[in-house]
């Protein structure tokens, strides 16, 4: 009987941890064989609580401390081809520095977990969040996830190996989290048994793609021009069928650990009779909310949309969630310069998911929150207001604005 | 009207010279008010030794440089050729190009009234024992010389370059014509003419060795074209299916890569005298390609299937003749030559003793009628020698 109860025990502790710190307790229980590790701010702290999870014996794996984000990124992509699961994690330029590496790893198919605590792009330098690090992959077959808590986190560890692993998709898994505001911020968070994640989370297996003296193999040939567009097309039918993955995984994760999840891709937050919404991508999710409930409670119709899957792009579910709506407001917390409508990068896939739209919503967009700057609630009031002006603007050609630029 | 040359050369040793060659056809031909252009096989690894990689030469007397470029720009191979220049004659054997498309007959682009143009200084029938047959007539045209090196300054410029402009001239004079080659040499060389000389005297040459290559002449290809897979049909992560180490005394003993044979990049391979072998195993040990093959007998096979000719065990063997390189051409197949020891070693040794006189590899290189011996070394005619005998 009492063997029983421990089986169905989902949790075993509840601790309050950052969103770096609940990474590394997310590692240790997808017990990682192989981990590297290069400092930077603000990602570092899931590799100082990694050494000391390893120290204290908790976890059995090797830690590796690289030269640069090169090493680091080409270090666990190897150990990912022999068959080890493999973290990494960095942060802005860091990031961008292995970047000959991560488009590896993406075109060797190895489904190596990253975080990316994500900071400013240097110069000028700066610690503060910005998205356009993790952005860089987008294009490059990597899956790429915001989180927005702490708890959302630790369980995107696991959802996110049991995605790339799957011989569906083997993608590389890029956790984006916003720096500061999230891997820096202290939260309760329930810590699964091994037991439950085991569960959900089944062994690493390449099976065929395994690197080992008795699966001889030869990877990342050159191969010109007689190869490539076959593997590319190879690497876009991965990513397509990624979505159906995810779905099925958030389904099984739901099974294991209960309701956690109403909708893979995003969250929804009072949109059911609203006809403005916010979408953005992190923790401004929460000024957004919060926006929402007092506009809510002036009887304003608005709501708030948390996008999560931004890799691969959740096309159809959300242009079916967002063809409800008059109105909506994009936030970047980000930039594209020069870009077709001058805006952020979630504006233009935004706008091109609901091209084929008959009646589109009026797409308006924020770019806010750079380089760290905070999103306050009446930040996301505003926002409001412009998305409402937008319902009834007949001139669209000027709708980006950017809030809390000192002007 | 557009006419199409290709010149074969091997990676490296004539990649200089092989783009020289293409800038020049085109150089002379827009002197000759003509339209042209030159590239590469993009898909070739021209850094790689011996790799078999190609240049193009196009001119065209009517067409704008525009229509010229869509006819013949932005392709990575030639469907048909007027000349296919071949600088090495052991590729006659058959070319495997880098980016792989299985063993192709190197007179495969020639079109009908295509002239194969080599420098070699073997006749017709002993280059149609290894040429393909083709489905119509073509014409074969030599010019003398050996595999040259000539486009690396640290060798001895061999005059082969102006020798196949001039050779271009003789065989179609619509690309160049020989006074426009011997003007623009003499242009560019006011101070040695010997070079606009020297590609008249190619020019003559080719004129009386061209011959029409009948129907059914050359011999059957039997390689096919390898069918490359779909993209779902390969292992994902662009993984290729490798060979397990393996190893077993006897011929062809140890395993390799059939995906991977270089063999064909080879202008030389070594023969070796069993009988003075003294079974030190440096060969087998230093080979980059691994080709020996360890037998019961001590001694080492080779499979020349995956071996590139480089010489290197011909330079670690410590004894006197026991391992020599020699000229490719010399050779019909890739038996076994352990095999062939073993079944009548008298006769072997006189065979390989045999080749060895006939082929054998020593540089310099002699380029044909181009050349002159000066006290025993090879210099241009009306050259220099690069030093003066004290």
């Amino acid at each position: 009987m009492i063997a029983e109860e421990t089986t169905k025990k989902i949790y075993e502790r509840e601790d309050l941890l950052t969103g770096c710190q609940a990474v590394a307790q997310a590692v240790r229980l997808a017990d990682v064989d192989v981990i590297a590790a290069y400092p930077i701010r603000p990602y570092t702290e899931v590799m100082d609580a990694l050494s000391k999870i390893i120290a204290d014996g908790e976890l059995d794996a090797e830690y590796i401390i690289a030269d640069s984000e090169h090493s680091q990124f080409e270090i666990v992509k190897h150990a990912s081809s022999v068959n080890a699961r493999a973290f990494a994690g960095s942060s802005g330029t860091g990031w961008c520095y292995g970047f000959e590496a991560l488009v590896v790893t993406a075109t060797d198919r190895l489904p190596v977990l990253f975080l990316v605590g994500n900071r400013a792009l240097d110069d000028p330098g700066a610690f503060g969040v910005e998205h356009n690090d993790a952005m860089a992959v987008r294009d490059m077959g990597w899956l790429l996830c915001w989180v927005t808590t702490p708890q959302e986190a630790l369980e995107h560890v696991l959802i996110g190996y049991r995605i790339a692993e799957d011989k569906r998709v083997r993608m590389p898994m890029a956790l984006a989290m916003d720096g500061a505001f999230l891997t820096h911020s202290q939260h309760m968070v329930k810590i699964p048994t091994t037991e439950a994640v085991r569960r959900f989370l089944p062994r690493f297996d390449l099976g065929d793609g395994r690197l080992h003296p008795d699966n001889p193999i030869s990877i990342a040939p050159q191969v010109n021009e007689d190869w490539v567009m076959e593997l590319r097309r190879q690497n876009w039918d991965a990513a397509r069928r990624a979505r159906g993955v995810i779905k099925q995984a958030y389904e099984e994760f739901n099974g294991v650990f209960g309701e956690r999840y109403s909708s893979p891709f995003f969250t929804e937050f009072m949109t059911d009779d609203a006809d403005t919404v916010l979408i953005g991508l992190g923790t401004v999710c929460a000024p957004g909310r919060t926006a929402v409930r007092r506009l809510r409670e002036k009887g304003e119709k608005v709501g708030f949309v948390s996008l999560r899957w931004f890799r691969p792009f959740p096309t159809i579910e959300l242009r079916e969630a967002l063809s409800r709506f008059k109105a909506v407001g994009v936030i970047d917390r980000d930039f594209a310069h020069g870009s077709p409508d001058d805006g952020g990068i979630l504006l233009h896939e935004v706008r091109s998911c609901l091209y084929p739209l008959k009646n589109r919503p009026a797409v308006t967009n924020i770019i806010t929150g750079l380089g760290g700057r905070d999103v306050s609630i009446d930040d996301c009031i505003r926002m409001f207001r412009i998305a409402q002006k937008s319902k009834t603007d007949d001139k669209l050609d000027d709708f980006v604005t950017w809030i809390g630029v000192r002007e | 009207m557009i006419k199409r040359v290709e010149i074969n050369y091997r990676g490296i040793f004539q990649k200089n010279l092989g783009k020289k060659i293409g800038s020049d056809i085109v150089i002379i031909a827009s002197r000759m008010g003509r339209i042209g252009f030159s590239n590469r096989r993009y898909s070739d690894s021209p850094e790689r030794n011996g790799i078999p990689c190609k240049y193009f030469a196009f001119v065209s007397h009517d067409l704008s440089e525009e229509e010229l470029e869509a006819e013949c720009g932005a392709k990575l191979d030639i469907d048909l050729a007027d000349i296919s220049v071949v600088l090495d004659d052991t590729m006659t054997k058959g070319v495997e190009p880098w980016g792989w498309h299985g063993l192709r007959p190197i007179n495969e682009k020639v079109q009908e009234g295509g002239t194969l143009l080599v420098a070699t200084r073997k006749n017709h029938e002993e280059l149609l024992q290894f040429i393909g047959k083709k489905p119509y007539e073509w014409s074969l045209a030599t010019y003398e010389g050996d595999p040259s090196f000539g486009g690396l300054w640290v060798f001895r410029d061999d005059l082969t370059h102006e020798r196949t402009l001039g050779a271009v001239a003789g065989v179609d004079p619509d690309i160049i014509g020989i006074e426009a080659v011997e003007a623009y040499l003499r242009e560019k060389h006011p101070k040695e003419l010997f070079r606009a000389e020297a590609a008249r005297k190619a020019y003559e040459e080719v004129r009386t060795t061209s011959r029409t290559v009948k129907l059914g002449e050359g011999i059957e290809w039997t390689h096919e074209v390898p069918v490359l897979p779909k993209w779902f049909e390969f292992s994902e992560g662009a993984a290729v299916p490798a060979v397990k180490r393996h190893f077993e005394m006897g011929p062809k003993g140890q395993a390799r890569n059939e995906t991977f044979k270089r063999g064909t990049t080879k202008t030389q391979r070594p023969v070796v005298r069993f009988d003075i072998c003294t079974k030190c195993t440096l060969c087998w040990l230093e080979c980059p390609d691994e080709c020996f093959d360890p037998t019961t007998d001590g001694l080492y096979d080779i499979a020349f299937e995956y071996c590139t000719g480089c010489g290197k065990c011909a330079q670690i063997c410590p004894v006197k003749e026991c391992i020599v390189m020699v000229d490719e051409l010399q050779f019909e197949d890739n038996s076994s030559p352990w095999e062939a020891y073993t079944q009548d070693r008298e006769n072997y040794v006189e065979w390989a003793e045999r080749k060895k006189s006939k082929g054998r590899y020593i540089h310099p290189f002699v380029t044909g009628t181009g050349l002159e011996f000066v006290e025993g070394e090879v210099v241009p005619i009306g050259g220099k020698r690069a030093t003066p005998k004290s």
